[in-house]
């Protein structure tokens, strides 16, 4: 499989703090990459680095072969970078709809009906039609969450990061959220996870990467990941001996 | 809903015929008070489009006004060109002035910015002041040889607010006021979704010039004089911030309702010239305290009604 995203060398500092430290992985096309790290290991870091929210201080960013390093986050966005937040950001004062229309006119570039056809199909797809003429800021967490994943997806991404979407769901709700985000994968688009729920890395991804201290801790089969006494100890924190 | 669109519709098309009819039937004053609204409306609208759909807090549209002003009179007067002409080359003026500031401008967020606007402004007023050309302080004749008659100029005026309306309200319908909207939620997400924040607060900013420049050489039309002092005073852009936050910044409806209630509370206090400043400011303050959306933001939340919405299906 092809790359389609190549981090190389990363370093991100704020003031004394070096968030992300000579960090370099890469992520297949098709794949799933999960990603993990305690509390401050740099995984949101890293996602605002590849997407252009943050400029790094060294390093690079090559996607589809191209060195995105020095871009804008909406130009990013354009190439097909997607993301979703991992506190939801949503548009509050915006219906449902409308949020996904700023997805589709702006980051995929689509006009007037396209645009439109395009936000109903993925609301279908994610199971907010219903809801589509609500203010986003009257949304419960779930359909904030799944308001996240519609809007990056109509961008029309080939890479999409997702940030802790399960984080604070009930068991069903995940789940569901895990579904949804297999169907993505099937619909051919490469996907970084990061979440702090094992079950879902287990399940959800090809490869893990861990990561402590904005470095790579680990990277490989997610089983084998999980079960290295390395990463128990920095990301479990069970003692030696 | 299709019912009450429809009405809506006819609504609108009776109010406009009885505007445009109004010369055939109204009093000179009347006249006079509509023409009044309908600048104040275009103006307004303008400032509103900055302050209250891009978060861009102006206090420098004076800038425009005077620009706008003294375009007309130089273009007309000093080299023959026909008035609406000069009108639009006022506007172009004013637009080839808002790319020229914008790039130091921009750098400027929230109060910077509006220093910082206001600032230009002061420097186009003493630049003019010491200008030669343009007669100094003293100014320039308007309009000495042609004299359009006043139903014209009503006419212009009338035509340049219901544009103005209709024109923030088909530029919010489009793809540049969805954008708009997502920078005020939320500014981050919205550039992670494609959204060039820059290019839509610069397309803003330039729309408002240019409209403001030329709604000020409609202004002027009735003027029989420019001078610097007061064409780029910030009493223009305190008046435009007034109409706006007392019917509604961020809605389309607001400066209708503003200009509206400042024509008539001008005409009122005109009466009472020692104290009439000190109670549109009373009235500023009570309505940020009272109501801070302004009457048509107040009406819209309690109500949920809105007559002109920007919303997209």
């Amino acid at each position: 499989m092809p790359e389609i995203l190549a981090i190389k060398n990363l370093t991100k500092t704020f003031g004394n703090l070096t968030a992300v430290d000579s960090l370099s992985f890469d992520v297949q096309k098709g794949e799933i990459l999960g990603m993990m790290g305690p509390n401050g290991a740099g995984k949101t870091t890293v996602f605002n680095l590849i997407t252009g929210v943050y400029k790094p201080d060294s390093g690079k960013i090559i996607y589809e072969e191209t060195d995105i390093t020095h871009l804008s986050a909406a130009h990013r966005c354009r190439l097909g970078i997607g993301r979703t937040y991992q506190i939801p950001r949503p548009f509050e004062n915006m219906t449902v709809f409308e949020n996904l229309l700023v997805g589709a006119e702006y980051g995929a570039n689509l006009k007037g009906r396209e645009a439109r056809q395009e936000a109903t199909e993925i609301l279908d797809f994610t199971g907010l039609l219903p809801k589509k003429d609500l203010f986003a800021g009257k949304l419960p967490l779930l359909d904030r969450k799944r308001l996240e994943l519609s809007r990056a997806l109509a961008t029309k991404p080939r890479l999409l990061l997702i940030d802790e979407v399960a984080a604070g769901l009930t068991e069903v709700e995940i789940e569901n959220l895990l579904q949804i985000v297999k169907a993505i994968q099937q619909r051919g688009i490469t996907i970084i996870w990061v979440e702090h729920i094992m079950m879902m890395m287990n399940k959800g991804v090809d490869r893990l990467l861990v990561i402590s201290g904005g470095k790579t801790l680990m990277c490989g089969d997610p089983k084998e990941c999980m079960e290295s006494k390395e990463v128990q100890e920095v990301y479990l924190g069970v003692e030696e001996g | 809903m299709e019912l009450l669109r429809s009405r809506r519709f006819i609504g609108i098309i009776l109010i406009l015929l009885g505007l445009i009819a109004l010369p055939y039937w109204a009093s000179r004053y009347w006249i006079l008070l509509v023409l009044l609204f309908s600048l104040n409306l275009a103006l307004s609208q303008m400032w509103n489009l900055l302050a209250g759909y891009s978060g861009l807090i102006s206090l420098g549209q004076q800038a425009f006004i005077g620009l706008g002003g003294y375009a007309l009179a130089v273009f007309s007067v000093y080299y023959g060109f026909p008035i609406w002409l000069s009108i639009i080359l006022g506007g172009t003026v004013s637009v080839l002035f808002a790319l020229l500031i914008s790039a130091p401008i921009f750098r400027m967020r929230g109060v910077y910015f509006a220093i910082g606007t206001w600032t230009v402004a002061e420097t186009l007023r003493i630049l003019f002041s010491n200008w030669k050309y343009v007669g100094y302080g003293m100014g320039l004749f308007v309009k000495p040889t042609y004299a359009l008659s006043f139903n014209t100029i009503y006419f212009t005026a009338l035509g340049a607010g219901v544009a103005s309306v209709a024109l923030v309200y088909f530029l919010l319908r489009s793809k540049l006021g969805l954008g708009l909207m997502a920078i005020r939620d939320e500014e981050t997400a919205s550039e992670t979704l494609g959204v060039d924040i820059f290019r839509c607060k610069l397309c803003c900013f330039l729309i408002s010039a240019g409209v403001t420049g030329a709604v000020s050489g409609v202004m002027y039309l009735h003027h029989i004089f420019i001078q610097p002092y007061s064409a780029f005073g910030i009493d223009w852009t305190v008046q435009m911030v007034f109409i706006t936050i007392i019917g509604g910044i961020g809605t389309i409806e607001g400066p209708i309702i503003g200009s509206f209630l400042y024509v008539f509370l001008h005409q009122w206090l005109s009466e009472y010239p020692n104290v009439s400043l000190l109670i549109l400011g009373s009235i500023a303050i009570g309505a940020i305290l009272i109501a801070p959306k302004g009457i048509m933001g107040t009406v819209q939340e309690k109500l949920g009604f809105e007559f002109l919405s920007p919303r997209r299906k």
